[in-house]
């Protein structure tokens, strides 16, 4: 038998060692938080796959991790669907995600809300869908993920923490749990090797500006991007 | 089917049974007892051929009704747009048979050629001398104006055109008319041909009455096909696009009448396509509850505008354009209905829940400018939650720690809605973070209460 060649990951671009992590041929987007990218394949959230995204409970910072690639994305509509609550326009032109470009889709029944996902990835008119849902058959997931290649959207589900355990064929999935100051990310599947320490990220912008006892929580010294929380604001308060 | 109590067109079964046309009424019973009979009526029959004529104008303006259920129209200056001859009449006869009648169709450069051929059966001629050849091999009887001298014809040993066609002309004018003569004419292309072709009426409103009494939304689906094939035809044939159109479904009449159910099928982009109406209908009915069972289904285009040429752009967006995304949100909209697809349209108010207002998509109300880096958690709760309290402490599954300072917002006095609230930040034991309010103490009651209504997302 002929010596492997010393990379084998030069043989075809969708071959990867086991250590490695994969190339994927699609395109993705920045998660905007260095210690998120490094992990995952090409550096940041898949376009036109399946992602899901477990929290323990909705509103623990899971909106502001998205947040980065939703601004970036934001140049199309971004479409809510069964969002847990009554999504705060204010707060997402805060986080630099354009008013107009908000779609909110409440549907009756679950059958309804899966229509609709398919729908708008198969008019693929939209930047990124964000999904709400409690259960979900693996029919329904596949039939997603299905969907999703086809388009070039940002499909994101959001799906209790306790569903970590079922097989899903998501490209990625994520369990989050809130932290002091942002949130502890678990790879439960990506493309690559199995992590199986916690990712630590510091969330930015932090929802407690000023703290009553005179000592301002602002965050640790990450690296600053566009959005984040000017210094007048604190100041002006 | 009876005409004047003799049968006119018989069935396959019926013919087996031995039914012939001509038959007396009561001699079809004889041969068959439970034989279906029916009476002719020309006025439906006019009414349908007006309805395919309506549904084929989207092929060509030219379209005109004639005698004895045709329908000639000139294809010429449409054969390119829609790809060739084989094309056009493909997409014909889905046409026709969405419109539920079966048809014979023949090609021949003129249209009293056409319409003689399509008497005997579909033929596609596209050549002068063909269409000479083809006409030729047809018995005479197709022609109208020969068929009282079909005898006389016989006798003298004629039995295709092409024998009549043989005798001298003068003989045959004074013996047949002139009609005869010039209408063969017209068929070889020897005399120019003048046709009344169908005049639109300047707005559309198609009715038509289902075959049974129908029970479920979903099965009128059908037949409100057929009246937006109609529909399409004549938007395209005046160039105008659809932005509203009312569908009205007709219930009992009579003793026991019931109010029409009528919906509005709104369009945000205005189309003339018909897949994309139909997918709408589909939807829109879907969610239609029916008072009683529907006997008709009447459909008016209310509004309409010139329609807008096709985008030339040479690198199309592969993206999906605003066109799509405009019909994905009507079809949004008929399937969930307009108060589930929304946009955010905040106004200026200080109270959080008045400022975050969500409008359906496609009403036109305008957003107000926003206060810029305003820092607001991401999700509201429809309804405040009250707290509970357990050591002085606001309490929601652990106890909640003050993170931040207090936002005092009272505002609403002159909607009487008035909130007197200081906003905070609080962290829970998981590191979570919550905004709460203390709802500040009125004179009526000293109690501190602590609600919950926004988390940070």
């Amino acid at each position: 038998m002929a010596a492997l060649p010393q990379h084998v990951e030069s043989i075809h671009p969708a071959l990867w060692r086991g250590a490695q992590l994969a190339r994927v041929h699609g395109r993705t987007v920045d998660t905007g938080y260095a210690a998120l990218s490094a992990e995952l394949p090409n550096g940041g959230w898949p376009l036109g796959a399946l992602v899901e995204l477990l929290v323990q409970q909705p509103g623990i910072g899971e909106m502001r991790l998205m947040k980065p690639a939703l601004a970036e994305l934001s140049a199309r509509p971004i479409a809510l669907l069964q969002p847990p609550h009554v999504p705060n326009s204010l707060a997402f032109s805060y986080l630099g995600v354009p008013v107009e470009r908000l779609m909110r889709l409440r549907a009756p029944k679950t059958a309804d809300a899966l229509w609709c996902a398919e729908r708008v990835l198969q008019a693929a008119s939209c930047g990124a869908l964000i999904f709400w849902q409690q259960h979900i058959r693996t029919e329904a997931l596949r039939r997603l993920h299905l969907a999703a290649q086809a388009s070039e959207m940002l499909l994101v589900l959001i799906r209790p923490l306790a569903s970590a355990q079922d097989a899903s064929p998501a490209a990625l999935r994520l369990g989050v749990r809130p932290a002091d100051g942002g949130l502890v990310v678990d790879v439960v599947k990506r493309r690559g090797p199995i992590r199986s320490e916690m990712l630590s990220i510091t969330l930015q912008p932090s929802p407690i500006l000023l703290s009553p006892y005179g000592r301002v929580r602002r965050h640790l010294p990450s690296p600053a991007f566009a959005g984040g929380v000017p210094s007048e604001v604190v100041a002006s308060h | 089917m009876l005409e004047r109590d003799k049968v006119v067109v018989a069935d396959t079964m019926a013919r087996e049974a031995g039914v012939l046309p001509g038959m007396k009424r009561g001699g079809v019973t004889t041969l068959s007892p439970d034989a279906l009979m029916y009476d002719r009526s020309v006025e439906r029959e006019r009414e349908m051929q007006r309805e395919v004529a309506f549904g084929l104008l989207r092929f060509s303006p030219q379209v005109a009704a004639c005698d004895e259920e045709t329908i000639v129209m000139d294809v010429t200056a449409s054969l390119r747009l829609f790809g060739g001859i084989r094309r056009v009449c493909e997409l014909m006869r889905d046409v026709v048979k969405s419109i539920g009648v079966t048809v014979r169709m023949s090609v021949a450069p003129t249209g009293q050629g056409a319409w003689l051929l399509a008497k005997r059966g579909r033929c596609r001629v596209l050549k002068m001398p063909s269409l000479e050849r083809n006409l030729n091999a047809l018995p005479f009887t197709v022609v109208q104006e020969l068929r009282p001298f079909a005898d006389w014809f016989q006798g003298l040993g004629c039995r295709v055109l092409g024998d009549v066609r043989r005798l001298p002309r003068a003989g045959l004018k004074k013996r047949c008319g002139a009609g005869l003569l010039d209408t063969l004419d017209r068929a070889y292309g020897l005399s120019p041909e003048l046709y009344q072709w169908l005049e639109l009426p300047p707005t559309f409103s198609a009715r038509t009455e289902l075959p049974d009494r129908v029970e479920h939304a979903e099965a009128i689906l059908f037949s409100a096909k057929r009246l937006i094939v109609q529909m399409c035809g004549w938007l395209s044939a005046q160039q105008l696009a659809l932005t509203h159109a009312t569908v009205s479904l007709e219930h009992e009449r009579g003793r026991e009448a019931v109010e029409p159910t009528t919906f509005e099928v709104a369009l945000a982009e205005p189309t003339w396509h018909e897949e994309h109406l139909v997918r709408l209908l589909k939807e829109r009915l879907g969610r239609t509850e029916l008072p009683a069972a529907v006997l008709a289904v009447r459909l008016t285009a209310s509004s309409v505008q010139p329609a807008e040429p096709p985008s030339d752009s040479l690198f199309p967006d592969p993206s999906g354009s605003a066109e799509d995304h405009n019909r994905l949100i009507e079809l949004l909209v008929a399937r969930l209905g307009s108060e589930n697809v929304e946009r955010a349209a905040p106004t200026s108010d200080h109270r959080p829940e008045m400022a975050n207002r969500w409008v359906p998509i496609q009403s036109d109300a305008k957003a107000q400018a926003l206060p810029v880096e305003l820092p607001r958690p991401t999700w509201l709760l429809e309804e405040p939650i009250k707290l509970m309290m357990k050591n002085h402490r606001p309490f929601y599954g652990s106890p909640l720690r003050l993170v931040s300072m207090g936002e005092r917002i009272e505002a609403g006095w002159h909607d009487s809605e008035a909130v007197t609230r200081d906003y905070y930040v609080a962290e829970a034991a998981d590191k979570s973070c919550y905004w709460i309010f203390r709802e500040r103490p009125v004179v009526k009651t000293e109690e501190v209460r602590w609600f919950l209504h926004g988390l940070f997302g």
